[in-house]
């Protein structure tokens, strides 16, 4: 529960934060105002561009503070970066085809093979961003709902219901999400 | 392309329906989120798949691509919060499945 009592300190956002956001906020403006096809082909239109570092900019300013806590450029680093998507391309889409499969298969079979229960699974994750990713993962997979997450004696658990219980504990996090975390580890803390 | 289209689309529908027929034969609340993930997950992002497959071999307009990939990822990123809101919603309000659960560790701890 500490997690929940537990108050984020909201400090004035510092300059590396800021740019931080920044940059994250410009990339997207690229992908919404078409420009990155643009930019690929040569010919991106000055005044768009120079729109949308003013306009990051500023968002920045504002809204850095609700996101970065530490190390601003931690993300930033090309090896989780490239983890990061590698995980978003290959692993958790293959999770979850296998998962929605499985699922499918049940309800479509006719002596609806399920055994659903609430079980408590340690995880090794530490950071909110990880912890976070890593239950909606296990939200986003078909058979698989986390509903809290607590802290007990330094350790983070998560309180999942799962539609076929067969392990618990730390069989539990192997067979719910042990793929997932490894990668999710090489991202986050 | 056209046929890789056309067969995402309809195992899109497929996982859909499987979404649909186990959300009406589940016995309990919670059991029946879990099938309806089918519908929000693959039924909705094969979809969009299809969809971006389309522009860019199709259509050729690359921007329709990216707003497509866009509603893709913010539904990826919402969607598992009204998950957890709901599911944890219901069990505070008392709701509970009629047949025992196989293991129960949310209120053994709840009970403290």
């Amino acid at each position: 529960m500490k997690i929940d009592k537990e108050r984020i300190e909201l400090k004035k956002a510092r300059f590396p934060a800021v740019i931080s956001t920044a940059i994250a906020c410009f990339l997207f403006w690229l992908l919404i105002t078409g420009q990155l096809v643009m930019l690929l082909e040569g010919e991106p239109s000055w005044q768009v561009l120079v729109a949308g570092v003013l306009v990051s900019t500023g968002v920045a300013l504002f809204s850095a503070k609700f996101f970065i806590h530490s190390n601003p450029f931690y993300i930033w680093h090309p090896k989780r970066l490239a983890a990061g998507l590698f995980y978003c391309i290959c692993v958790f889409p293959w999770e979850l085809i296998k998962a929605n499969w499985d699922m499918a298969r049940r309800a479509f079979s006719p002596k609806l093979p399920i055994n659903p229960g609430i079980v408590k699974i340690p995880v090794e994750l530490e950071s909110d961003y990880g912890l976070m990713a890593l239950a909606n993962s296990i939200t986003l997979t078909p058979g698989t709902i986390t509903m809290e997450v607590t802290e007990q004696d330094g350790r983070n658990y998560f309180y999942v219901h799962w539609i076929d219980v067969t392990a618990d504990g730390e069989e539990g996090t192997q067979a719910i999400c042990g793929r997932m975390q490894k990668w999710l580890r090489r991202v986050w803390k | 392309m056209r046929y890789v289209i056309d067969a995402l689309i309809v195992i899109s529908l497929f996982f859909a329906l499987a979404g649909v027929v186990g959300m009406l034969r589940m016995p309990d609340t919670f059991s029946r989120m879990q099938s309806a993930t089918n519908i929000t997950t693959l039924g909705v992002l094969g979809v969009i798949v299809g969809a971006i497959l389309y522009t860019v071999f199709v259509l050729h307009n690359y921007e329709m691509t990216v707003k497509l990939a866009i509603i893709g990822v913010f539904y990826i990123v919402t969607n598992p919060i009204s998950g957890h809101a709901l599911a944890k919603g219901a069990y505070k309000h008392g709701v509970r499945p009629e047949k025992e659960m196989e293991v129960n560790r949310y209120e053994e701890d709840l009970g403290e």
